[in-house]
């Protein structure tokens, strides 16, 4: 039987090509409140809401120079809501047209199994973190104002200290590929926050 | 959601596949069944890409990724005598990214296609299992929708099934006895058609010239 | 110009030594007292000469005419220079303005020696008694007098009118400023009550539902409009108000949803314009309104179309076996055969065109003023769940979605479970249930009414009371019917009918438990009635046979052959007198 050629595996179903939009920055833990109050105020009419979320990065090594990354999510306040598995691409800074960190993107709800399936598949599993904080909401963007926790004894989330003594925001939005006009929204709202906290494009490689 | 039970049908003797199909459709229309509409399951075989092995030190695995149209939105991933992860269907975009680290063994595409009936309490699935281009076999699928524990419903599902499958019917699936008392999942399910496929592809091709 | 002497006060110095400065510890330091000599030197340098010259010119002017009056001039002059030499240098020597007034004080005699002795002479130079113009000069200062009184009367008006003005101004200044704060303020009040923004040199407002989950497209947004220029001059207006909006046009005016039903279906051809005419607007007070008021209404346009627009929109997409018609501003559709539900948008703008239509096409409407309140109800409803689906994803990386359908995947859902996630009927599809059971209920009550009039009319003797309940549920109402004999109500209480009234039938529960279903056609309950009220009529034989002590020889609910119908059938019942002499058979 004569394979057909490989050119692109038949997806069955799913959303194909998303990207995700990315704008970040950093607060002090004393303009917290500030910041969040600001939000408040710029963004959709709901109850601001808290999360509490166990974050594990997964890596799966080839022979291929960078190792294949997946982030698993679950929330720690909520149960029974599904584990989030993320993809997330290389990360392309694009010109000054566009106003924020692109990168490809792929969210899977999945069962509690996770884990322990990603390991059956080759994973390791590389860093854990627990992140706690604020997300907000204003249209399709997404505004998360958190603080990473460091967990001292590995697989357990009771015990674990700040990273820092400040904030991490993010400003994300996520859209098919190609539509760079959401960008524009984001830096607007983004210099709404000015001087809270400016949001910039980081690009991770530079950090390294 | 009820108890499942997959099980396989042989051919009758000196019939084709499609023939033994239609002799269990009748059986079940004239039992009482209503037909509602079609079904299908499909499961898709990965193995790890040389690339990655050796480097881990580990035997060559098997991943299955299906799909069952009575769960629309979900995607199932299974390993051999391994953990079922349910998720939704952006699964199937995950293993185009992971495309370098595991292959789609294209040959291996198996599939049950078929009708779906309602017997008061009884849902039945009559399929067509196809890999490829060939019929390789018939899948019969009874799940009694009022219960959730699988042990408590065996029997009853064992004696419908002998009302239309005679002799055939199959022992009680593994899943059952590894469940003991807790509750019947929808992987399951899958993990029983998954099974189901595996025992088919290492059948030889059906002595009778499959249909398509 | 006080006309009284001034009395002269000469102040000399106390002969006390000066203080130069004040310790801070009190002691003082004292000026060392100025010798004699420096003292007269001091006081020399007070002496104004300019002083005794002027003098003399005053006292000269009667012996030497004009040539004592030129002199002492010119000397004058020259003291001005010689003093501003001194000026120039002043501390050339204590003594030298002394010296240098001195000096021309006796060019001076000499000057006027020489002129007097040219004078007496007689040759060269003769003096004449100059002609004085005294009386003129005399009257002189009273004119000058008034002259100058007039003009500091004048000076002083002006300084006053000056004044006024000023006040006047800063009165007119302080006003604008009072109407700018109250701009601010009622700003203020707007803002507590409405979302603003500042976009350029703009406020806007939103006046839109999107907040509260509205989906609709109309950014329904309003600008702020400050009204502070207006004419000072005129009288302002009692209902004046700082602040102006400005409301988008198409939702100026009133509007309002007007449900109704009508039994005959009107010629199509009419669609769309019977509902156009309006009510006759309430007779706004002159003067433009409110901003609250004025915002309010625009709201209240803005979700009527929404109500409007969302039940167009389903009544295209839904399929029904009767499809419903969306003509212009009316949306028909068929409850029940014969019967026709119409929903139209009744938006009047202010313009008098439309206001004269009104007036001219006035006629009793038929408004389900309950069913109008119920799609306000529903549509904020539809709101609510918009808002509350728009969950916080958990974890918070998740993207946005609705919680129960990001559970759909990973808890395999099968496909009944995803059914229900998906929303459940739409607006139009409630109201019309609605509008079937308000019609049910509805002819119910007045039919029944009627019936029972009629019956009560012609027969007196069952007699039909029906308790209405008051709490009734959207889709569901009920009716308790009880027939009695007048006089009897106490030995014969058989009929006792429970009438749940559904959204297309009635279902009537009997006191014994049995369950008979009608459809919503009048006629088919008439009949039940009827033959219940019969049925009532054979028990009440019974009943009272029983309490006279007659014996009851035969009794059968159901007479004549066939099956039981499900309302019943006829019953009879054949009673004998005590001493057995009469029977009475009655059968219904």
């Amino acid at each position: 039987m004569e394979a057909p050629p490989v050119t692109m595996m038949p997806v069955t179903g799913g959303t194909i090509n998303m990207m995700e939009y990315l704008l970040q920055g950093s607060v002090l833990d004393q303009s917290l409140e500030s910041l969040l109050h600001r939000l408040r105020g710029l963004c959709d009419n709901m109850e601001p809401e808290t999360f509490l979320d166990h974050e594990m990065v997964f890596l799966l090594k080839g022979q291929q120079a960078s190792p294949f990354v997946l982030r698993t999510r679950r929330s720690m306040d909520k149960p029974g809501t599904p584990w989030h598995l993320r993809y997330l691409g290389q990360p392309e800074m694009g010109d000054k047209n566009r106003h924020a960190l692109v990168r490809n993107c792929v969210d899977i709800a999945t069962s509690e199994n996770l884990t322990d399936f990603l390991v059956e598949m080759g994973f390791r599993m590389d860093h854990e973190f627990v992140a706690k904080g604020h997300v907000f909401r204003k249209g399709i963007m997404k505004i998360v104002v958190y603080k990473i926790f460091r967990i001292l004894i590995s697989g357990s989330t009771d015990n674990t200290e700040p990273l820092s003594l400040s904030y991490l925001v993010e400003l994300s939005v996520v859209a098919p590929a190609g539509q760079d006009m959401v960008s524009d929204d984001m830096r607007s709202f983004a210099e709404q926050l000015k001087p809270l906290v400016h949001l910039e494009k980081i690009d991770p490689k530079r950090l390294m | 959601m009820g108890v499942t039970c997959v099980s396989q049908m042989p051919v009758a003797e000196g019939k084709s596949v499609q023939q033994t199909v239609e002799i269990l459709t009748r059986k079940l229309e004239l039992l009482g069944a209503e037909k509602q509409g079609t079904f299908g399951v499909d499961c898709e075989t990965y193995h790890t890409a040389p690339s990655t092995m050796g480097n881990q030190g580990q035997a060559a695995k098997l991943m299955y990724v299906m799909h069952n149209s009575e769960y629309p939105l979900s995607c199932f991933a299974l390993f051999e005598n391994g953990p079922c992860l349910i998720a939704d269907a952006n699964f199937d975009v995950l293993m185009v990214k992971l495309k370098g680290f595991f292959q789609n063994a294209k040959g291996n595409k198996i599939e049950s296609r078929g009708t779906r009936y309602q017997y008061c309490d009884f849902l039945v699935k009559i399929g067509t299992v196809t890999m490829g281009p060939s019929a390789r076999g018939i899948s019969v699928e009874v799940e009694y929708c009022p219960c959730v524990v699988a042990n408590d419903c065996w029997n009853l599902l064992m004696e419908f099934m002998q009302s239309f499958m005679g002799s055939h019917v199959p022992g009680i699936p593994s899943v059952f006895s590894n469940k003991h008392d807790s509750i019947y999942s929808p992987a399951d399910t899958m993990v029983q058609y998954m099974e189901l496929f595996n025992k088919i592809r290492k059948q030889q091709q059906v002595p009778v010239a499959g249909i398509r | 110009m006080s006309g009284v002497p001034s009395v002269r006060i000469s102040i000399e110095s106390a002969s006390e030594k000066h203080v130069q400065e004040v310790g801070l510890d009190g002691s003082e330091t004292y000026l060392q007292p100025l010798s004699m000599s420096q003292n007269l030197a001091r006081l020399a340098q007070r002496i104004d000469f300019s002083q005794g010259s002027s003098g003399s010119e005053e006292d000269e002017p009667s012996p030497g005419g004009g040539g004592g009056r030129e002199w002492p001039g010119a000397g004058g002059e020259n003291d001005e220079e010689e003093e501003g030499l001194v000026k120039f240098q002043p501390s050339l020597w204590p003594w030298d303005s002394v010296r240098n007034n001195l000096r021309s004080a006796l060019t001076e005699m000499c000057v006027l020696y020489d002129v007097l002795s040219i004078v007496k002479d007689k040759k060269f130079m003769t003096l004449d008694p100059v002609v004085q113009e005294s009386i003129p000069q005399k009257q002189n200062p009273q004119v000058l007098q008034l002259i100058s009184k007039k003009k500091s009367l004048a000076g002083a008006a002006q300084i006053l009118l000056k004044g006024a003005e000023r006040l006047s101004k800063s009165v007119a200044e302080s006003q604008e400023n009072k109407r700018q704060r109250d701009f601010n303020s009622e700003l203020l009040r707007l803002r507590q009550h409405w979302k603003l923004r500042k976009v350029g040199d703009k406020i806007l407002g939103d006046l839109s539902y999107k907040s509260a989950g509205s989906l609709f497209p109309h950014h329904g947004t309003f600008e702020v409009i400050k009204n502070t220029d207006i004419d000072l001059d005129k009288k302002i207006p009692e209902d004046y108000c700082p602040l102006d909006v400005q409301i988008p046009s198409d939702l100026e005016g009133s509007a309002y949803i007007k449900v109704s039903i009508q039994k005959q279906s009107p010629d199509i051809g009419d669609l769309g314009t019977v509902n156009l005419f309006k009510r006759p607007l309430p007779k706004s007070k002159p003067g433009a309104p409110h901003w609250q008021t004025k915002l309010e209404t625009a709201q209240n346009v803005l979700l009527c179309k929404e109500i409007f627009a969302q039940l167009s929109r389903e009544a295209v997409q839904i399929k029904s076996q009767i499809p419903h018609i969306v003509v212009k501003n009316q949306i028909i559709s068929q409850p029940f055969p014969g019967l026709q539900l119409s929903i139209s948008l009744c938006h009047s703008s202010n313009d008098k065109k439309s206001q004269k239509s009104a007036s001219e096409k006035q006629s009793p409407e038929d408004h389900l003023y309950v069913l109008e309140h119920n799609l306000h109800q529903l549509i904020r409803e539809f709101h609510k769940q918009t808002l509350s689906s728009n969950m916080m994803p958990h974890p918070a990386s998740a993207p946005f979605g609705l919680k129960r359908m990001r559970l759909a995947g990973p808890q395999a859902f099968d496909k009944n479970e995803i059914s229900s996630l998906q929303p459940s009927e739409g607006l139009l599809e409630k109201i019309i249930k609605q509008a079937k059971h308000i019609w049910v209920w509805g002819f119910l009550r007045f039919r029944t009414a009627r019936t029972i009039d009629s019956l009560a009319s012609r027969i007196e003797d069952p007699q039909i009371q029906a308790h209405w309940s008051n709490i009734n549920d959207v889709y569901e109402s009920s009716v308790k019917v009880l027939i009695t004999s007048q006089g009897y109500e106490q030995i014969c209480k058989s009929i006792q009918l429970q009438l749940n009234i559904g959204v297309e039938q009635i279902r009537v529960v009997h006191r014994d438990g049995r369950v008979i279903t009608l459809s919503h056609q009048e006629q088919e309950l008439q009949d039940f009635l009827l033959s219940q009220m019969s049925q009532h009529q054979v028990h009440a034989v019974q009943q009272l046979a029983k309490v006279m002590g007659w014996h009851m020889l035969s009794f059968s609910n159901h007479m004549g052959l066939g099956p039981v119908e499900s309302i019943g059938n006829a019953s009879a019942i054949t009673v004998a007198s005590p001493n057995g002499d009469y029977s009475i058979s009655v059968r219904n």
